[in-house]
């Protein structure tokens, strides 16, 4: 089927069309919700960015000039957004978020086994420092490219380079210490 | 930039296969354990997620920023368009609406006869018509030279009658001029004459001096 573009929906949803508007939310509102949920650790603080990024979005939506995707303008709000709310909640790592996640999504030995992979590499993420952890999240679960999450967070793209390959280094030791502490508790 | 990093990056972009990766990178351990955290977490992010996005009803900020209210539209207008295209639409086409003791029933009619013989009775109306307007035409005339040949005669006759008392006068006048000519002819030549001579028995007055005296 047609799938519109954002840049059609947000023309159309600028001339009060309510419908596009909605298109536009259903659209990206799951990706915001996902990364608001990995970056802040809880179902509420995600639900809050979410409420707040979508608040931001109809506000300014008619000064999105179109010189970026408008997913990249989103996520350039989103990213603020959550960054603002970690630096006033003085967000401390929890283990919330693993911990709301559904008993019945994993009944199968295999998806088990995903999902405690799954968990570990959360764990990982959420010992990064937030600039570290961004640049991933926007790298691989945004699907961003460099140039995009340095136009995002207004840095050089030398500058997100660093911190994404610093992220992947402390992973690397964080790993390698789990295993430590692994075959010490054998 | 490093050999590695340039080839780790190719990898990322998808210009490079994670066999043909690997195959580089297989004696720089950092590198590839790297590659190894990259594939972690691109399992992860492929990974569905089971968390429920929470209903937030933006319906109500989004008409508050950016709908205005819709202008009040009038469907007369439309409503009167569609009528004067219906019923444009049924004059021309051969259907019929006929309303007919008591009951509508419509018909479609051969318009080309229908035509035909409408014009044909018009025509022949028209003839009649045109004969009866001649005929009226050709009464009128003869009525109106009648009556002009009358007023022409009548004409003629006074004229006629004038010009003989015309006569009749000139002839007067000139006898009575012929008369006064002989008249005076007369007392001039006759009278004196006359004057002298006067029987005895004459019965007239003769003139004195002391008046008139009777016989």
């Amino acid at each position: 089927m047609f799938k519109r573009s954002d840049e059609s929906l947000i023309a159309k949803a600028l001339n009060g069309d309510q419908h596009a508007w909605q298109q536009l939310v259903n659209r990206h509102q799951s990706a915001l919700f996902y990364f608001g949920l990995r970056l802040l650790g809880s179902q509420e603080d995600a639900s809050d960015l979410l409420q707040d990024v979508l608040m931001v979005m109809c506000r300014n939506l008619g000064q999105y000039r179109g010189d970026s995707s408008f997913k990249s303008w989103l996520f350039g709000i989103a990213n603020y957004r959550a960054m603002d709310m970690l630096r006033r909640r003085k967000y401390t790592d929890s283990d919330d978020a693993l911990a709301e996640m559904p008993a019945e999504a994993a009944e199968m030995p295999e998806q088990l086994a995903t999902q405690q992979q799954q968990q570990q590499v959360q764990q990982q993420l959420r010992k990064l420092p937030i600039e570290q952890r961004l640049v991933l999240e926007l790298k691989f679960y945004q699907q961003f490219t460099f140039d995009e999450i340095a136009t995002q967070l207004a840095i050089s793209s030398n500058t997100v380079k660093s911190r994404f390959y610093a992220a992947l280094d402390k992973m690397r030791l964080q790993l390698e210490s789990d295993h430590v502490e692994q075959s010490a508790n054998f | 930039m490093s050999n590695n990093q340039q080839i780790f990056e190719d990898w990322l972009e998808g210009k490079l296969t994670e066999q043909q990766c690997q195959q580089q990178l297989q004696f720089d351990p950092v590198w590839l354990d790297r590659m190894l955290n990259v594939q972690a977490m691109r399992a992860d992010a492929a990974a569905p997620r089971f968390e429920v996005v929470p209903e937030f009803d933006s319906s109500a900020l989004f008409a508050k920023q950016w709908q205005r209210p819709k202008p009040q539209r009038s469907w007369w207008p439309q409503v009167s368009l569609a009528l004067s295209c219906v019923a444009m639409i049924i004059s021309l086409s051969p259907a019929q609406l006929q309303l007919k003791d008591g009951s509508l029933t419509l018909s479609w009619q051969n318009t080309e006869a229908e035509v035909n013989a409408a014009v044909s009775t018009a025509l022949t109306a028209y003839q009649h018509e045109q004969q009866q307007w001649l005929l009226q035409q050709l009464d009128f005339q003869q009525q109106n030279t009648s009556t002009q040949l009358v007023l022409l005669k009548d004409y003629l006759q006074n004229e006629l009658k004038h010009d003989q008392r015309s006569d009749m006068l000139l002839l007067v006048e000139y006898l009575n001029q012929q008369r006064q000519s002989d008249w005076q002819y007369w007392q001039e030549n006759y009278q004196p004459v006359q004057a002298n001579y006067r029987p005895t028995d004459s019965y007239y007055l003769s003139p004195t001096n002391t008046g008139v005296v009777k016989p």
